[in-house]
């Protein structure tokens, strides 16, 4: 690898004999701390933060309206119905955790497989992943009859010494996303905190001095702080990749436990991860390829870094594919005639639209990937991305709605509409993200700027001997 | 009282403490301080002011901080009773036997008053119809006690008056002899009515008396005073008979007789004992009997006709050249003839939309073939009308017609439209109108007298064989409001008008309240041996046919199942329970066949034009699978104008096509408007050839199942063979209830059931189920605990495409929570919510609930049912705008709101909240009341009588849910299922019994009979449906 300035090369190709550079045009780490945090230091944001903010507040203030105007008049004001006593409250939840899966993925299990290109996304794909947790377990929460006993499902020692009941997935989601989030939330922080001494020792202001002083946890940088950092953050890397795998396969037996055709399905576990990371990615790259253009990160977010998530999106997306396939297969091949109805329902039956925009968005859409002139084409990818996020929204819609709508008895058999109440909601929490998000942007550092310096050339000191050993290999 | 110190003289010594023994100075002086140490500071004025303060402060924010202290309890008023009422005890229900009159037959009730608030309805055992099973309407009427749209006062021109100010005006401005006056009454059966016509007729003996009802038998009677002379009403045993054959007679339908009438028909379908009738119908719409039908072919309203000339041909020897039948009409009438040549005690029943000349026939036909005294008999009865509702029309015309008395009904309302009967009373100079409601007819009349309810005066009335029933009151009148007895009796200058002494005189002038005989019948509410049936021969004198003639496209005028003529229109139960065909709520429609729809090219909710001789209404179309082509079938009694809040809004208004000359039927034409119209049906159409369509009747076999009786002989325990069934282990530990004292099950007969709905009323009335308004139905969210599914079979090609035309069979089966042993819904309930209790029965904790709904979800059954907002409190709305909730909601007292309708609430079952779900309790309170008392006397029993009954066995029948108790043909069976002895044991091991979804291991408690038919010939046996 050369250890000169790259300028304008392409980090794309995928000669292995030849390590790419995963940081461009920038050959000094003094200018790496100035450039990512160019987004927190200059004095005035720009106008399109002001106004996305504005949008996006004005979206969770909507969100606000809409969850009080449900705890005062009830559940009733959502679309739910007999046979669909789920609708849109747990499809959302069911998407946003599913988004919430990419950052763990990013941080954890990439960081163990020494997947250094993680570096330039994990950070926001961590708050993302945060942030999206936030809205999912907003979900559950006001989804419930009766809101204010929400606390009784949690195991809280009472006078009554009544327990939740523990064969209850939807008690083991309560603990698998409190977990999740936790962990998750821990990962994030210790991760930040050289970045926030960073910023603590780069700003001005005396407030700001003080709030990162405090966030920063005292971090000077020094030798014995370093080996800690890196011993807990391996740690809790090793803790949180059994998440990766047991958030997403607990919200899964919500559905796998219950005896419902289509939705008691042993591939549910599997299939669920593996569509939770798919639409994380998509969700990451649909967050960065705006970020990138706006805030002037192409240079740490290179075409590579892009590409190794087309990459992923596209295998995923054909994970989930073979595991639509697999459902269909299973379902014929059982004998089953409740099993087999719902699944030929759910493609042909009322709901057959949403499972034609489900599959061609999940399974079709990245098979687009398969060419690497889509894979390094923004346009394309941003495009991809979006449809993968509707996809998945999609799928969550499909599999809640299609499986009560039509269960065993027809004469219970309904439809599900969603009220205004519905739709308004789930736009809220978009707006409840990305305020959270252009929070972050502002006031915390976007990406991790330390471990991107340790991925440069320039933090190893041999590396010229590094790249001749190399290339013999 | 003696001091703290001071040792007691006797008893027990008890010490606070050895010092207090030991009666040390400083124990003494503390127990001579009222208040503990620190008190004693607070106590002291002046400068302790500051410190009292402090601690005041203190605990009231804390008491605010803690919310209890903001808690806004509801205002209630306690008025105790100054003195007990003899035999009653607080909170202990109490039973009164009574009775009203319903279309001229009175219903025989048990009515249950708690603390005096009249509750729930049930059948009289001892009456001869009732025999402890009621129909719908009878469940519902208790609501209509609680009507808050009632009528609360005598009005006159639309002002406040009295009813001593009204009975004044009847004495002074009533015409003398009653010349010019009409009394237009509604047929009745009781004989103090018939008594106060006498009276009546007494003072006024030129007043004219006219006794109209829409939905009445006048066609009947007038072909029975052709036949017999006189005013006859045919009373048919369908108990004894072996063939019925039904001319458009829904005789499992709803009327008058609906009890007695299904009772008799489930006697004759026990296919355990070998004992099967068999019904043959020809009728317009599929009704409940064309559902359970043997044999049934769907015709025209006019083509009826055709097919009675034809079977009287055949046997009663009639003339019936020119007669011409179809294909169908044709292979039906020869499965007729087969059936009734081969049966041994056959029965010909025609509907009463039919022409009197087809009664005729029928009187013809049954004394041909020796039903007459045997399988039908007749009965005179002694109210007689002197004209017409024609006639009195014609007479106010001619102007020798001044002043109108109206008792009950609303002759404004449904009346022939020809005749304008509301603006003919409107300018008549005297008019009086005695109400329950101020509904159309009242608007019209100068005069309005609010009735009371049935269960606020006294009756009397008489049963289908004329056994004499006495009718007592549960409760003052709540809005004062007369009887229509008291109402002739005021009118007929009467010095005594309580309905008391007029129903006692009319029982036996003689008798005063302690005569035994009269305690005797108020106790009992029936007079055992008062009826009489008779078989009298036919006049053959000659009969006109009526001059109908088949249309291209022909009306057909039916009653509803829900508000039967309109007079339960502002009921909210009823109009809140699906039909029983078409599972249609909050409106009728007009019922075609779906290629009639597809001729018209509509679809359900697309508005009809159907005009019938200029005069024409605008209707949503319903395709209901059976329904004759080219025929339209209007259910009557909707569209009111003055309904009340429940009903206002609530369907068309077909009476405006029911001329004197179309009673029944007519000759129509029909289009499409264009126009749609939401229509709230519990179960969802599909196209039989669309993926759910399909889906529904590949299944249907295994959920309903059902055979012929040929099937039946030959493999008792065919149903027990229709399904597959993989005995799995649960992954959990499967409760196994050791040592539960009892395990409660119940038994479904499919075989007798006909989905009559009286059961999903008395859940209604039991359970305090709210109702939730159309705008809540049309989106899934109807609240009743037990419902009925209605499935239809068709006929497949053998490729997998069914003929949506050719309707093969109709499934009627009634669901409730089966309460299964392994319940789904227990193990995903997060907060433990939904558990089982000590004998099997899956409970519901309301207050523990939170909402989560998913043991909706994993119900397989799908009865749970969900609170989604607070139903009590929240009107039924008819469609909602941007807000789902009126502003009044949030003002209104915490606990119902609503006092009058809370007042028929039943006190054992909790009135659930928003944001809780509910479902069937297979009646828990009524299985605690009895295993209490059980209990208690078993506690009392000597040593060694309890040791031969450890397990404190409950007699079997002792526990009767509201379900089992009203049905009348006792096709629901609730018991014990570890007494091996207890029916619903015995049904459970029987070879027709199967369980719903076995093959998911959940162990329901709840089994089903397989449905029998009965068809002349059995089906070739087909590939498919067996496994």
């Amino acid at each position: 690898m050369s250890s000169v300035p790259v300028h304008g090369v392409d980090n794309t190709h995928e000669n292995p004999t030849h390590r790419a550079p995963l940081v461009l045009n920038h050959d000094d780490f003094g200018s790496v701390t100035r450039d990512i945090l160019k987004v927190n230091e200059s004095p005035k944001p720009p106008k399109s933060w002001y106004l996305s903010l504005a949008i996006s507040f004005g979206m969770m203030s909507m969100l606000g309206v809409m969850i009080g105007y449900l705890v005062f008049t009830g559940v009733g004001v959502w679309g739910n119905n007999n046979p669909v006593a789920w609708g849109y409250p747990i499809v959302n939840f069911v998407f946003w955790v599913g988004i919430g899966h990419a950052g763990t993925l990013i941080s954890a299990i990439l960081f163990l497989f020494r997947q250094k290109w993680r570096t330039a996304i994990n950070r926001f794909a961590e708050a993302m992943t945060i942030f999206a947790v936030i809205c999912a377990g907003t979900f559950p929460g006001i989804h419930i009859g009766r809101t204010w006993l929400a606390y009784w499902l949690f195991p809280i020692p009472n006078q009554m010494d009544m327990w939740p009941q523990f064969r209850s997935p939807l008690l083991w989601d309560v603990f698998a996303v409190g977990t999740y989030f936790t962990v998750s939330l821990l990962f994030w922080y210790l991760g930040m905190v050289p970045d926030l001494a960073t910023m603590r020792d780069r700003v001005t202001h005396p407030i700001k001095q003080l709030a990162y002083g405090i966030f920063s946890l005292g971090w000077r940088g020094s030798m014995r702080h370093w080996h800690r950092y890196e011993r807990a953050y391996l740690l809790l890397a090793a803790l949180a990749t059994p998440l990766v795998l047991s958030v997403h396969s607990v919200v899964s037996f919500d559905f796998a436990v219950s005896q419902l055709p289509g939705w008691h399905t042993t591939i549910f576990p599997p299939y669920f991860v593996a569509g939770a990371i798919f639409s994380g990615f998509a969700m990451v790259m649909t967050l960065a390829i705006p970020a990138r253009e706006l805030w002037g990160l192409k240079d740490f977010i290179t075409m590579r870094h892009l590409e190794n998530m087309c990459k992923i999106i596209l295998l995923t997306g054909s994970m989930v594919g073979y595991a639509y396939s697999m459902e269909f297969f299973i379902a014929w091949y059982s004998g089953e005639i409740y099993e087999s109805f719902t699944f030929i329902n759910r493609a042909f039956g009322p709901y057959g639209w949403a499972y034609w925009i489900m599959v061609s968005c999940n399974v079709i859409t990245p098979q687009i990937f398969w060419f690497k002139k889509a894979r390094n084409s923004i346009a394309v990818m941003f495009v991809a991305s979006l449809l993968v996020n509707v996809g998945m929204w999609f799928e969550r819609f499909v599999i809640v709605v299609t499986s009560l709508a039509n269960d065993f008895l027809p004469s219970s058999w309904g439809v599900y509409e969603p009220t205004y109440v519905d739709v308004l909601t789930f736009i809220g929490s978009f707006g409840l993200f990305m305020t959270l998000f252009l929070l972050f942007i502002r006031y915390l550092p976007v990406l991790a700027i330390a471990e991107l310096k340790a991925v440069m050339p320039e933090a190893d000191p041999h590396g010229h001997d590094h790249d001749e050993e190399e290339s013999h290999e | 009282m003696p001091s703290i110190s001071e040792p007691q003289s006797n008893g027990k010594m008890w010490w606070r403490s050895l010092d207090e023994v030991a009666q040390g100075d400083a124990i003494q002086e503390r127990l001579n301080d009222e208040f503990p140490e620190g008190a004693q500071d607070l106590l002291a004025s002046g400068k302790d002011r500051r410190h009292f303060l402090k601690i005041m402060g203190a605990s009231m924010a804390l008491a605010g901080l803690g919310l209890s202290g903001c808690r806004r309890w509801p205002e209630e008023h306690i008025v105790p009773y100054a003195h007990r009422p003899e035999g009653t005890m607080p909170g202990i229900p109490e039973h009164f036997a009574s009775c009203f009159d319903f279309g001229g037959v009175s219903q025989g009730v048990l009515v249950t008053s708690n603390d005096g608030r009249p509750t729930k309805i049930e059948g009289n055992p001892e009456h001869p119809d009732s025999k402890g099973a009621t129909d719908g309407f009878t469940q519902a009427s208790i609501l209509d006690l609680y009507d808050p749209d009632r009528s609360r006062g005598v009005k006159y021109k639309g002002e406040a008056s009295s009813l001593h100010a009204f009975a004044e005006w009847a004495d002074v401005y009533l015409p003398e002899k009653g010349r010019g006056l009409a009394c237009l009454v509604e047929p009745s059966s009781s004989p103090t009515v018939q008594r106060m016509k006498r009276t009546l007729k007494k003072k006024y003996p030129e007043l004219l008396w006219v006794e109209y009802a829409p939905l009445d038998d006048a066609n009947q009677r007038g072909a029975l005073a052709h036949a017999f002379g006189g005013n006859w009403r045919a009373i048919p045993d369908f108990g004894h008979a072996d063939v019925i054959v039904s001319l458009d007679s829904d005789f499992l339908g709803v009327s008058p007789t609906q009890v007695p009438d299904t009772r008799g028909w489930a006697k004759g379908r026990k296919p355990d004992s070998h004992t099967m009738n068999r019904v043959l119908i020809a009728e317009p719409s599929l009704t409940v009997t064309g559902a359970k039908a043997d044999e049934r072919v769907a015709v025209k309203p006019s083509r009826v006709e055709v097919l009675a000339q034809a079977i009287a041909a055949k046997h009663a020897g009639l003339d019936a050249s020119g007669v011409t039948l179809t294909s169908d009409e044709q292979a039906w009438l020869d499965l007729v003839n087969e059936s009734l040549a081969s049966g041994r005690h056959g029965l010909v029943v025609a509907g009463a939309s039919q022409p009197a000349y087809v009664h005729y026939l029928v009187a013809r036909i049954n004394e041909a073939i020796g039903a007459s005294g045997h399988t039908v008999s007749y009965r005179m009865l002694d109210n007689a009308t002197d004209a017409t509702i024609q006639e009195l029309a014609g007479a106010m015309d001619a102007g020798s017609i001044q002043g109108i008395v109206i008792v009950g009904g609303n002759p404004a309302f449904n009346t022939p439209s020809e005749l304008n009967v509301a603006e003919r009373i409107k300018s008549l100079p005297m008019s009086a109108h005695l109400s329950y409601y101020e509904n159309e007819t009242s608007s019209v009349c100068k005069w309005h007298v609010n009735q009371a309810h049935w269960l606020e005066t006294w009756n009397d009335g008489q049963s289908v064989d004329g056994t004499l029933c006495i009718g007592q009151p549960l409760i003052e009148p709540l809005f004062g409001g007369v009887s229509d007895a008291e109402f002739l009796a005021i009118l007929a200058g009467e010095t005594v008008t309580d309905s008391q002494t007029l129903v006692r005189a009319t029982f036996n002038p003689s008798a005063d309240s302690r005569t035994p005989a009269w305690r005797k019948a108020v106790h009992d509410g029936v007079v055992a041996g008062t009826g009489n049936l008779e078989a009298p021969p036919v006049n053959r004198n000659p009969f006109t046919p009526s001059s109908t003639k088949t249309a291209a496209t022909e009306i057909c005028l039916i009653p509803s199942g829900s508000v039967w003529d309109g007079r339960y229109a502002n009921n909210g139960w009823m109009q809140e329970l699906p039909d029983t065909i078409t599972k249609l709520t909050w409106d009728n429609a007009a019922l075609i066949s779906p290629k009639t729809a597809s001729t018209l090219g509509v679809k359900q909710g697309d508005v009809l034009k159907v005009t019938v001789d200029g005069a024409s209404i605008e209707i949503a179309a319903l395709p209901v699978p059976g329904t004759a082509d080219d025929v339209i079938i209007l259910p009557m009694g909707y569209g009111r104008e003055f309904g009340g809040r429940v009903a206002a809004g609530a369907g068309v208004n077909v009476y405006p096509l029911r001329s004197s000359a179309t009673t029944w039927s007519a000759p129509a034409t029909v289009a499409s408007t264009g126009d749609t119209y939401p229509l709230a049906t519990t179960q969802m159409h599909f196209d039989v050839n669309s993926t759910p369509g399909k889906g529904t009747q590949e299944r249907l076999p295994m959920l309903y199942r059902e055979g012929t009786v040929g099937q039946f002989e030959h493999d008792p325990a065919f149903a027990q063979h229709m399904g597959h069934s993989l005995h799995s282990l649960s992954i959990y530990e499967e409760q196994q209830f050791e040592g539960a004292q009892y395990k409660w099950g119940m038994s479904i007969d499919l075989s007798t059931c006909t989905g009559c709905n009286a059961c999903v009323t008395a859940c209604h009335a039991e359970n305090n189920i709210p109702i939730v308004g159309k705008d809540q139905v049309l989106m899934g969210r109807e609240m009743h605990w037990l419902r009925i599914d209605r499935y239809f079979a068709f006929k497949d090609d053998g490729h997998g495409h069914y003929d949506g035309n050719k309707l093969d069979s109709v499934a009627i089966q009634p669901v409730t929570c089966h309460h299964c042993e392994n319940a789904p819904c227990e193990e995903v309930c997060p907060v433990a919510a939904t558990v089982h209790d000590t004998d099997g029965l899956n409970v519901m904790v309301y207050n523990r609930c939170i909402g989560t709904r998913y043991c909706s979800n994993n119900c397989p059954f799908k009865v749970r049912r969900f609170n989604y907002f607070d139903y009590f409190r929240r009107d039924p709305l008819r469609s909602t705008g941007l807000l789902q909730v009126q502003p009044d909601y949030y003002v209104k007292t915490q606990s119902g709101g609503k006092t009058l309708r809370a007042m028929q609430f039943n006190p054992d079952v909790t009135v659930r909240m928003r944001g809780v779900m509910e479902k069937c309790t297979f009646c828990t309170q009524r299985i605690q009341r009895v295993k209490i008392a059980t209990k208690n006397a078993w506690v009392k029993l000597s040593d060694a009588q309890k040791a031969e009954d450890p397990r404190v066995k409950i007699e079997d029948g002792s526990i009767v849910p509201a379900c089992a108790q009203c049905c009348p043909a006792d096709c629901i069976v609730f018991g014990d299922l570890l007494d091996k002895d207890s029916k619903v044991s015995k049904l459970h091991e029987s070879p027709r019994s199967y369980t719903m979804l076995e093959e998911l291991n959940i162990k329901s408690r709840s089994k089903y009979l397989a449905g029998i038919k009965n068809p002349v010939h059995e089906p070739a046996p087909s590939a498919g449906g067996h496994h």
